[in-house]
């Protein structure tokens, strides 16, 4: 079959109207994600897993997998939408992706022109959506047929690649992210091991031989560390929402972003597909371009309306584009992803080459969810910015005991002990302090979702190979991926050496 | 929310945490590579028992430990801002959290998720009772029957 028959099929399952309902709540509340400060779109993913399993529960497993990542993913790039909304009204970022529009998006909301800047970021966000959309139909195909021919070693290198990208690019210490992918891939080995079926570190205790729930940490670590970080600093700069008075922007403001979108959506796809580079780093590199390319660079700052419509598109284009090495390779490149890959885990479905084959309603079903999604959230936030400006001013009293509540019931109804709710305090404690100090979370969480098969792939590949660790360099992709490995990790170090910059990807 | 910050630029990390968190790891380490030569190697299907990844993993954070408490060493500075914690305000809500935990099957759903939202409600500003007592009730009551009535979902409902 072609990819258009498949995409076709695709939308057929993205237009039964319970995925249009789910592709619906999604979005919404991924809007609402990205405009309340205190959750990123990592954690607010990983609550509403347990929902969606719940509401899901009844139906095939493979149906129910395609309707969960429909609404999952909707939340996802939802929050790239609501991200931009406060950085605009109230110069405060609701994520780390919309820092740079705060630069100029402000600005413009300080002249009478935030309705613009509103509008021209969710233009830009579905345009970006579009074009990575098409990205990801073109290449999905051809990377998946190239993936199948990876072996075990191929597999082991490139999750090696992926863990390298993503510590390379977190935090402000790489020692420091190393150490969290390091320990991430510990908690991992924690449970029965799947090849030998012997219990590793569990130390006779039944509830420890499934492994540590990554849900529970995920959502402790994320949404709890982040509760309780707002608790104990509790920050009181009460910004002045900005007015909105008209919101579809000029002639000339189109004509202003047109390309500014263009060159963002294509920048933000690649560094999506990236693995480790994501939304913030996309949105970053958006900014920087605009301002180069710009014929008045010293507008930029005072409202120019090109340095909002770059970096929305980018950031929006990269959670699309990072839905790629996903899909294709089975492989998260970023924490969301990572949740993402988790919640695909839960229904037995593994991402990667196969998926295409073997459950074609999830893998198009999601592509095709996407379109849709991207064109509701145009139509959403075009009349509802005003609504969704609303939302930030929900109390932080009522809110965080809630996502409190919303945690303990997110985690309890999947796993039904009273074990993982105390393991969730103790993530949500040692989350707050980790990432308070610099180190970064992400990384943990992703290695916690690789390690058993990073684990499985190197033994199997060591048992092909008679125990010979030839194997991972003789193999000529094996070895590409694993010198982009250790050139992710080196680079950067040799660039402090020479007392460079480095940017650092930050995902909340 | 920090957003992309400047390797080398900042240089406010906690030097005390990250000396006591090194010297947490490094013990974290030196523990599953003691407790990973204990696991039994398998004979059966592979030249490579299930010690080895976890041996390593704990040889290599061990390694990275020991780098990380070399860093604190060269910190120029303790970070100087000392901001107010709201340790208090923490406390409270944390030890209502596990309570919580502690007596959600034991209270039922609905009663124990109504206590922890009054608590913490009025822990994190007093006042204005009969708002949260609405606000607690219509949450724990909502969750309750939109998962385990309409959702069809098993949550424990109610003391038995």
């Amino acid at each position: 079959m072609s990819t258009l028959q498949f995409l076709g099929d695709g939308f057929a399952i993205a237009f039964q109207w319970h995925n249009l309902l789910f592709a619906f709540i999604g979005v919404v509340i991924g809007t609402a994600v990205g405009v309340l400060p205190g959750i990123g779109p990592m954690s607010g993913v990983a609550l509403l897993i347990p929902v969606t399993a719940t509401i899901t529960s009844g139906m095939p497993t493979s149906a129910a997998a395609a309707s969960s990542i429909i609404l999952l993913a909707g939340v996802y790039y939802g929050a790239m939408y609501g991200g931009s909304t406060t950085s605009i009204l109230l110069n405060t970022p609701g994520e780390s992706s919309s820092v740079v529009t705060t630069l100029d998006g402000y600005q413009m909301a300080r002249q009478g022109r935030a309705g613009a800047a509103l509008a021209i970021s969710a233009i830009g966000s579905f345009c970006a959506g579009i074009v990575s959309l098409i990205g990801l139909v073109l290449l999905a195909e051809p990377l998946s047929n190239v993936a199948i021919k990876f072996g075990p070693a191929e597999y082991f290198s490139l999750m090696l690649l992926g863990l390298a990208a993503v510590s390379g690019l977190a935090g402000k210490s790489m020692t420091k992210a190393l150490m969290m992918t390091v320990f991430g891939l510990m908690l991992g080995t924690i449970g029965i091991d799947a090849v030998s079926g012997i219990a590793r570190f569990t130390y006779n205790q039944p509830i420890l031989f499934s492994g540590l729930e990554f849900l529970t940490i995920a959502v402790g670590l994320f949404a709890l560390g982040e509760v309780f970080k707002t608790v104990l600093e509790r920050d009181n700069e009460e910004g002045t929402i900005a007015k909105i008075n008209r919101i579809l922007p000029t002639k000339q403001d189109m004509k202003d972003s047109a390309v500014p979108i263009v060159r963002g959506s294509l920048l933000g796809f690649f560094i999506g597909v990236l693995p480790g580079a994501g939304a913030t780093l996309a949105s970053f590199f958006s900014y920087m371009t605009e301002k180069k390319f710009s014929k008045r660079p010293e507008t930029f700052g005072h409202g120019n309306i090109a340095g909002v419509a770059g970096p929305e598109s980018a950031n929006n284009a990269a959670s699309g584009g990072a839905m790629i090495p996903l899909l294709t390779l089975g492989i998260p490149g970023s924490g969301t992803t990572a949740i993402l890959m988790g919640a695909l885990i839960m229904y037995n479905i593994q991402p990667g080459p196969l998926l295409f084959d073997e459950h074609p309603e999830v893998a198009w079903g999601l592509i095709a969810s996407m379109f849709i999604g991207n064109l509701m959230l145009l139509v959403l936030n075009m009349p509802l910015v005003r609504v969704f400006a609303k939302v930030i001013q929900t109390p932080k009293k009522y809110l965080l005991p809630i996502i409190v509540a919303i945690s303990f019931f997110g985690v309890y109804a999947v796993q039904y002990t009273t074990f993982d709710l105390y393991l969730l305090l103790g993530c949500g404690v040692v989350g707050y302090l980790l990432s308070k100090n610099d180190y970064p979370v992400a990384p943990l969480v992703l290695a916690l979702v690789l390690g058993p098969m990073i684990e499985n792939n190197m033994r199997r590949a060591l048992t092909i190979s008679n125990g010979d660790f030839g194997i991972f360099f003789t193999k000529p992709l094996s070895l590409v991926f694993i010198i982009a490995a250790a050139a992710w990790l080196l680079i950067p170090l040799l660039l402090k050496m020479r007392g460079k910059a480095v940017i650092v990807e930050d995902e909340g | 929310m920090a957003a992309f910050s400047f390797r080398g630029v900042s240089k406010t990390m906690s030097k005390t945490f990250d000396r006591y968190a090194s010297i947490a790891f490094l013990l974290i380490g030196l523990l599953f590579v003691i407790e990973s030569t204990k696991i039994a190697s398998s004979a059966y299907g592979s030249t490579v028992g299930p010690k080895i990844f976890p041996l390593w993993l704990g040889v290599i954070l061990i390694l990275l430990s020991l780098r990380l408490l070399y860093e604190t060493f060269t910190y120029k500075s303790e970070s100087a801002s000392k901001e107010k914690l709201q340790y208090k305000k923490f406390l409270i809500i944390l030890v209502s959290a596990a309570l919580y935990a502690f007596l959600l099957e034991k209270l039922g759903y609905v009663i124990s998720t109504f206590l922890f939202l009054l608590v913490t409600f009025q822990t994190m500003e007093r006042g204005r009772i009969i708002s949260t007592i609405i606000i607690a009730a219509v949450f724990s009551f909502g969750i309750y029957y939109f998962f385990a009535e309409f959702l069809g979902g098993s949550l424990p409902g109610f003391p038995l």
